[in-house]
C-alpha cells in the first residue's frame, strides 16, 4: 500500500501522460477480484488518514457471501516503474511514477451493463482467462464491448496452480492450452476490430508481453519479459529478442546450444523449456517435499527466501516461494503501465466515439488532446450510493477540462439536444472527490484523464449523462448495452400506504443500477426490468432493503415479448384521417434475416448518411436501392429494429405530413396491436396518400392517429407473431452430469447445439439455447439435477419466432397475448382488423 | 326529419338570420361547432338568446361520433350550429354525406363567412386568387405549402385570404398516445405570427437563390374579429404588420395583388398612421 495526502494525489492527476485507467474484465469466477486484491495490496493508494482500516475492497455484504462481485468498484494505485523499464513504453510519459485507476467488474452476465459503464471511462483492459476453463461466453461479450469502446485488452491467464496441482498437466499440455486461449481471443478481437484501425495493432501476443500468467489466488505471475530478463545475460541476447524465442515453435537444442525456429529432434521449445521447466521444478520439488533440490534451484534462480519461511511446507511455502520469485503485483504493473494507453493516446482515437458533436468543434479538440484547460467535458457513467439514504454520487471520467468544486456546469441528460432547454441544467458543482474502495476523500479540481465522484449533481440526472462549460458542446455518446432488461417483476407494497415509498426506491433503484428499469404501467402497476434472475433478486433486494425499506410483494418474473409480423400485408390497407379529407396507403412487410440484428448492432442507423446506408441494405439486404435511401426513420425511440420507409410516387405535400407519420409510427412501433409489446423486425411502406389541399387539415391532430391505425391494419393483415427471448446457456461440467443437463433442458423447450470437451480437462462445456420464459427456477433446477456439478451462465442471444399465430384461438402466443393483455389491463379482446381499416 | 346545418355569421348570437333563428326554435336539439372559429360572446349567451339548451360538439365529437349528433335525426329536427357558413372555410361535407348515407335529408341555411365577408377592406372579392391557412410552426414542423400557393396567386396579380391556425382543444401527442382526454390551452394565430412566418419563408428561399414575388415591402392587410363590434383593419408592409397590434383574436391576413385605383384608396383608409405622414 503507497500512503499519500490529497495533495500528493492531486499532483500526479496533473501528469496524464503518467495515468492509466483501465478495467479487469472476465467471466464469472475466473479470479478477477482476487487479482486485484493482489494489485491493490502491492501498489493501492490509500489516504494517510485511512491507513490501516479495514480491507479496502470490502463493499456489499451480500457480494462475499455469494462470492462474486455485483456492482463494479474504482480504486487507484501508483506504481513507480524501473529505470530500465522505461524504454518498453512506447508512448510519451512524464516520470516514473504511474497513477493507475482500475475498476474491478463484475463477471456475471445478469451485471454486464455495469461492465460496460467500467469500460466506457477506461481507456485499457486486463482481460483475465482462468486457463482451465478457457475462454467462456462471458469473455467474448466483454471482449466485445472493450474493443467497441476501444478499449486496448492484456490478457492475464490465471488459475496455473490449479492446472499444475489439480490437473497435473504436462508441459507441453500446458503451453498447447494457453496458445490456444491466446488463439481464441485474437480470433474473437480480429472478428470485432477493424484491421489497421487507429488504436494499432490490439492482438494480444506473447513475445511483446500484453499476456501474462499466473495465479492470483497464489498471487505469483510472470510475462515472457520476466523470464527473457533472466536469461538475457546468460544468452546474450537482448530482452525483446528473447522473449520471441520463448513462445511459438522456437525451440532450443541443449547439446548444439543453438536455437531453431522449428521444433526438431533433439530440441525443446523454448517455452516449456526455459519458462515451464523452472516452474515445474518447483513445484516438484515443493509438493514432494525435497527441500535439498529445492535450495539448490533457489540459488539458480536467485530468490531470497526468508528464513522462517523455510519452516513452512507443502502449499503454504510453494505461495510463499513463487510470491517471492514472481510477484504478482510487480508483472501485472508492468504490463499495464507498459501496454495500456495513456488518457492522451486514447483519447485521440476514442474521441469520435465518444462525443456526438462534430470533430471540429472546440470540445472534440480539447478531448482529442486531452486538454486540461479546455472546457470541461465530463462523462457520468453511474450512480454510486452514498452512506445518505437516497443520494448518490455521480461517477465518471474528465475527459478534457477541470471539474472543480463550486464550478458552474451545465449538466445534460440522455434527451438533451444542443440548443434546446430540454434534460437540461446548469448548476454549482457541490463537491468533487476522490472515490477510493468504499472510501471518499474530496479535492478541489480533477483534471482531464481522471476519474473521480461529484457530490450534488444526482438530482439533474437519471442514470448517465455529460457535464461541460462550453455552452454549445453536445452529448457525449450514450452507452450500449450487450444485454437488455427481458425479464420483469411487478412489485407493490405490502402495506398499500407505504406507495410513495415505493415510488421514491423506485426512482432511487433506477439510479443505482445502469441498466435496470423501473417503470409504471397504464394500469398503475410498477415494473422492475432486469437483465436475469440473479439480477432481479439483487435489484430487489436492495429496493426492499435500501432503497424503499419496506415490506414488498412482488409478482412471478414474466418476460417481455415482441410483436412481429411473417409475411407481407395481403391487402393494401388504408385509413382516413377524423376529417376524413386525408387518407394513408399502407403496407407492413417482415425484413430479411439478420437486419434487426444489424440494426441493433448499429451497422444500420439513423445517423447515416442516406445514401451510404441505401447502398449497404440493397448490397446486403436486396432492398431496392430507391425504395432504401426514403429511409423515414427507425422506432420504435428513433432507433429501433423497425423501418417506416416512403414508398410513394410524386406526392405533393408529403413532407409536410412526415412529421406527423412518424409519430404515429414511433407510437405504432411502441406499442403494437397484438399486446402493446415493441414491435421487431416490421417494415412499414407507404404506398400513397391523398391530402387535404390546406395544410391546417393535414395537422398532428388528424395525421398521428391515422398514421397508427394504418399501421396496425397493415401489421393485421400481415400475419403477425409473436417473438420471445432466448438465451444462450453455456454449461460447464464433468462428464457424468451431461445426461442430467440435457433432461433439464428438454424439459424448457431448449436445445443444445454444441458439446465439447474442454482439451486437456475433464470438464465438458454444454452450450444450448433456452427460452427465456423457461429460465426461471433453471438454475436451481440443474443443480439438482446433476448434484450441484453444473452451472449455467446464461446470456440474452436473440430473438426468437414463436411457432403459432397468436390471434388464433388455442396456440400458445395466443395465451401469452391474452395474459399480456391482462397483466397490462388492456381490453381483452384482440382488436379486429376493421377498427382500422377504413373501406374507401 | 330535418338535419340543418344553420351558418351563425361572423359576430354575436344576433347575426343568425330569421330563417336560421326559426329553424333553431323549432329544432329539438342543437348543436354547437366550436373548434373552427369564435364568436365574439359564449354559449350562455346563445343559449339566453335562444332561450334553449345549446351542446357545444368539439373537433372528437364532429368527426368520430357523427352517431350521436345523427341520432334519432329521422324522427326529429336536429340543428348543427356553424360560425360562419356551414359551406365556408371548414365545410361539413363528411357529416353531410353520414346524414345522406342514413337517409336523412338535410338543409342548409347559409349566412356570412370570412370568404366573402373579407370584402370589407376594400379589395374586391373577384381578384382573390385561391384561399391558405397558415399553420403554427413547431421546432420541427414547418410547412410553407401555404407559400407556393400565395405566390402563384401573386404571379397572376391576385389577391390571397390567409386563415390562420387555430388549436383549440389539441392534445399533445404524449396526451393523444396515452389517450388522455387532456388538452392544450387554446392558441390562436395572430396576424403578426403570421407575417413574421411569412418573412422567415422569403429568408429561406432567399438563402437558396429563390427569387420571390412576395417580398418584405409587398403590401397586406391585416384584419381582426371581422363581423364583431370592435372590428379592425391595418393596411401595411409585410415587414411592418409583424409590430402591429390589433387587438385579441380571430386574425385574418389579406396579401394584395395587383391592385385596382379603387381598390388602393379603399385601403389607403387603413394605413398605418406613421406611413401616412411620410
Amino acid at each position: 500500500m503507497v500512503n499519500f495526502t490529497v495533495d500528493q494525489i492531486r499532483q500526479i492527476m496533473d501528469k496524464k501522460e503518467n495515468i492509466r485507467n483501465m478495467s479487469v474484465i472476465a467471466h464469472v469466477d475466473h479470479g478477477k477480484s482476487t487479482l486485484t486484491d493482489s494489485l491493490v495490496s502491492k501498489a493501492g493508494i490509500i489516504a494517510n488518514s485511512k491507513a490501516g482500516e479495514a480491507r479496502f475492497t470490502d463493499t456489499r455484504k451480500d457480494e462475499q457471501e455469494r462470492c462474486i462481485t455485483i456492482k463494479s468498484t474504482a480504486i487507484s494505485m501508483y506504481y513507480e516503474l524501473g529505470d530500465a523499464d522505461m524504454k518498453w513504453i512506447k508512448q510519451t510519459s512524464d516520470g516514473n511514477g504511474f497513477l493507475i485507476n482500475l475498476i474491478d467488474s463484475p463477471g456475471h452476465v445478469d451485471f454486464s451493463s455495469e461492465v460496460t459503464a467500467a469500460l466506457r471511462v477506461t481507456d485499457g483492459a486486463l482481460v483475465v482467462v482462468d486457463c482451465v476453463s478457457g475462454v467462456c461466453v462471458q469473455t467474448e461479450t466483454v471482449l466485445r464491448q472493450a474493443i467497441a469502446e476501444k478499449i486496448k485488452p492484456i490478457v492475464f491467464m490465471n488459475k496455473m496452480d490449479r492446472a499444475l496441482l489439480e490437473l497435473q498437466l504436462e508441459e507441453e499440455d500446458m503451453y498447447q492450452t494457453f496458445q490456444r486461449i491466446v488463439e481464441n481471443i485474437n480470433v474473437i478481437i480480429a472478428t470485432y476490430a477493424e484491421e489497421d484501425g487507429p488504436m494499432g495493432p490490439i492482438m494480444v501476443d506473447p513475445t511483446v508481453g500484453t499476456v501474462g500468467f499466473g495465479s492470483g489466488l497464489h498471487g505469483w505471475a510472470f510475462s515472457l519479459k520476466q523470464f527473457a530478463e533472466m536469461y538475457a545475460a546468460k544468452f546474450k541476447i537482448d530482452v525483446d529478442k528473447l522473449m520471441k524465442r520463448l513462445w511459438g515453435d522456437n525451440s532450443f537444442n541443449a547439446k548444439t546450444k543453438k536455437w531453431t525456429k522449428t521444433l526438431s529432434e533433439g530440441s525443446v521449445r523454448g517455452f516449456n523449456k526455459f519458462v515451464l521447466e523452472p516452474i515445474f521444478k518447483v513445484f516438484k520439488n515443493i509438493m514432494n517435499n525435497e527441500k535439498d533440490a529445492l535450495k539448490k534451484l533457489v540459488e539458480q534462480i536467485n530468490v531470497k527466501l526468508k528464513k522462517e519461511d523455510w519452516e513452512l511446507e507443502g502449499k503454504q511455502l510453494l505461495k510463499t516461494f513463487m510470491r517471492t520469485w514472481l510477484p504478482a503485483g510487480e508483472t501485472l504493473l508492468q504490463m499495464i503501465t507498459i501496454h495500456l494507453p495513456s488518457p492522451v493516446t486514447s483519447q485521440k482515437y476514442r474521441c469520435e466515439l465518444l462525443y456526438e458533436g462534430p470533430m471540429d468543434d472546440k470540445v472534440a479538440v480539447a478531448v482529442k488532446n486531452c486538454d486540461p484547460n479546455g472546457p470541461l467535458m465530463m462523462y457520468i457513467s453511474k450512480m454510486v450510493p452514498t452512506s445518505d439514504k437516497g443520494r448518490f454520487y455521480a461517477f465518471g471520467r474528465v475527459f478534457s477540462g477541470k471539474v472543480a468544486t463550486g464550478q458552474k456546469v451545465r449538466i445534460m441528460g440522455a434527451n438533451y439536444v444542443p440548443g434546446k432547454k430540454e434534460d437540461l441544467y446548469v448548476k454549482p458543482i457541490q463537491r468533487t472527490i476522490l472515490m477510493m474502495g468504499r472510501y471518499i476523500e474530496a479535492i478541489e479540481d480533477v483534471p482531464c484523464g481522471n476519474i473521480c465522484g461529484l457530490v450534488g449533481v444526482d438530482s439533474y440526472l437519471v442514470k448517465t449523462g455529460t457535464l461541460s462549460t462550453y455552452d454549445q458542446a453536445f452529448n457525449m455518446k450514450q452507452m450500449k448495452f450487450s444485454v437488455s432488461p427481458v425479464v420483469r417483476v411487478a412489485v407493490e407494497a405490502k402495506n398499500p400506504q407505504d406507495l410513495p415509498k415505493l415510488v421514491e426506491g423506485l426512482k432511487r433503484l433506477a439510479k443505482s443500477d445502469p441498466m435496470v428499469q423501473c417503470l409504471t404501467e397504464e394500469s398503475g402497476e410498477h415494473i422492475v426490468a432486469g437483465a436475469g434472475e440473479l439480477h432481479l433478486e439483487i435489484c430487489l433486494k436492495d429496493l426492499e432493503e435500501d432503497h424503499a425499506c419496506i415490506p414488498l410483494k412482488k409478482s412471478d418474473p414474466v418476460v417481455s415479448y415482441r410483436e412481429t409480423v411473417s409475411e407481407e400485408s395481403d391487402i393494401m390497407c388504408l385509413s382516413k384521417s377524423p376529417n376524413k379529407h386525408n387518407r394513408l396507403y399502407m403496407k407492413a412487410a417482415p425484413m430479411p434475416d439478420g437486419l434487426p440484428e444489424a440494426i441493433d448492432e448499429g451497422d444500420v442507423n439513423s445517423k447515416q448518411e442516406f445514401k451510404t446506408r441505401g447502398r449497404y441494405l440493397s448490397d446486403k439486404f436486396n432492398y431496392d436501392v430507391n425504395e432504401a435511401r426514403k429511409i423515414w426513420c427507425f422506432g420504435p425511440e428513433s432507433t429501433g429494429p423497425n423501418l417506416l420507409i416512403d414508398c410513394t410516387k410524386a406526392v405533393q405535400y408529403l413532407h409536410e405530413i412526415k412529421d406527423s407519420v412518424v409519430a404515429g409510427f414511433q407510437w405504432a412501433s411502441k406499442e403494437g396491436v397484438v399486446c402493446e409489446e415493441n414491435l421487431r423486425g416490421v417494415r412499414f411502406n407507404i404506398h400513397d396518400v391523398t391530402l387535404h389541399a390546406d395544410a391546417i387539415h393535414r395537422g398532428g391532430g388528424q395525421i398521428i392517429p391515422t398514421a397508427r391505425r394504418v399501421m396496425y391494419a397493415s401489421q393485421l393483415t400481415a400475419k403477425p407473431r409473436l417473438m420471445e427471448p432466448v438465451y444462450l446457456v453455456e454449461i460447464q461440467c464433468p462428464e457424468n452430469a451431461v445426461g442430467g443437463i440435457y433432461g433439464c433442458l428438454n424439459r424448457r423447450r431448449g436445445h443444445v447445439f454444441e458439446e465439447s470437451q474442454n482439451p486437456g480437462t475433464p470438464l465438458f462445456s454444454v452450450k444450448a439455447y433456452l427460452p427465456v420464459n423457461e429460465s426461471f427456477g433453471f438454475t436451481a433446477d440443474l443443480r439438482s439435477q446433476t448434484g450441484g456439478q453444473a452451472f449455467p451462465q446464461a446470456v440474452f442471444d436473440h430473438w426468437q419466432v414463436m411457432p403459432g399465430d397468436p390471434l388464433e384461438e388455442g396456440t400458445k402466443p395466443y395465451k401469452i397475448v391474452m395474459d399480456t393483455r391482462k397483466r397490462k389491463s388492456i381490453k381483452e379482446e384482440i382488436p379486429t382488423l376493421d377498427k382500422y381499416f377504413d373501406k374507401l | 326529419m330535418v338535419f340543418y346545418l344553420v351558418g351563425l355569421g361572423l359576430g354575436g348570437p344576433k347575426d343568425v338570420t330569421v330563417k336560421g333563428l326559426e329553424v333553431i326554435k323549432s329544432a329539438s336539439r342543437i348543436y354547437l361547432e366550436a373548434y373552427t372559429s369564435i364568436l365574439s360572446c359564449g354559449k350562455d349567451e346563445l343559449e339566453a338568446f335562444y332561450g334553449k339548451p345549446v351542446t357545444l360538439a368539439d373537433r372528437d365529437m364532429v368527426e368520430q361520433d357523427s352517431e350521436t349528433l345523427l341520432a334519432d335525426a329521422k324522427e326529429l329536427d336536429v340543428a348543427f350550429l356553424v360560425i360562419g357558413d356551414p359551406f365556408g372555410a371548414t365545410t361539413h361535407s363528411d357529416l353531410i354525406l353520414r346524414a345522406v348515407d342514413k337517409n336523412i335529408p338535410y338543409k342548409v341555411v347559409h349566412n356570412a363567412s370570412i370568404m366573402n365577408a373579407i370584402g370589407c377592406c376594400g379589395l374586391q372579392l373577384y381578384n382573390f386568387g385561391e384561399t391558405v391557412s397558415i399553420v403554427f410552426w413547431t421546432d420541427t414542423w414547418k410547412p410553407d405549402s401555404f407559400y407556393d400557393k400565395i405566390e402563384s396567386n401573386l404571379q397572376r396579380g391576385l389577391h390571397t385570404l390567409c386563415l390562420l391556425d387555430i388549436k383549440v382543444k389539441e392534445q399533445s401527442i404524449e396526451n393523444l398516445m396515452r389517450g388522455r382526454k387532456v388538452y392544450e390551452p387554446p392558441r390562436y394565430m395572430t396576424a403578426n405570427t403570421a407575417c413574421k412566418q411569412l418573412l422567415q419563408v422569403i429568408d429561406n428561399k432567399a438563402l437558396n437563390n429563390i427569387k420571390t414575388k412576395l417580398q418584405p415591402d409587398s403590401m397586406c392587410v391585416a384584419l381582426s374579429r371581422i363581423g364583431w363590434d370592435n372590428q379592425k383593419i391595418v393596411a401595411s408592409k409585410l415587414k411592418d404588420l409583424v409590430n402591429c397590434d390589433i387587438g385579441p383574436p380571430l386574425h385574418s391576413l389579406v396579401i394584395a395583388g395587383e391592385m385596382h385605383p379603387l381598390e388602393e384608396d379603399f385601403l389607403a383608409q387603413f394605413k398605418l398612421v406613421a406611413e401616412n405622414s411620410e
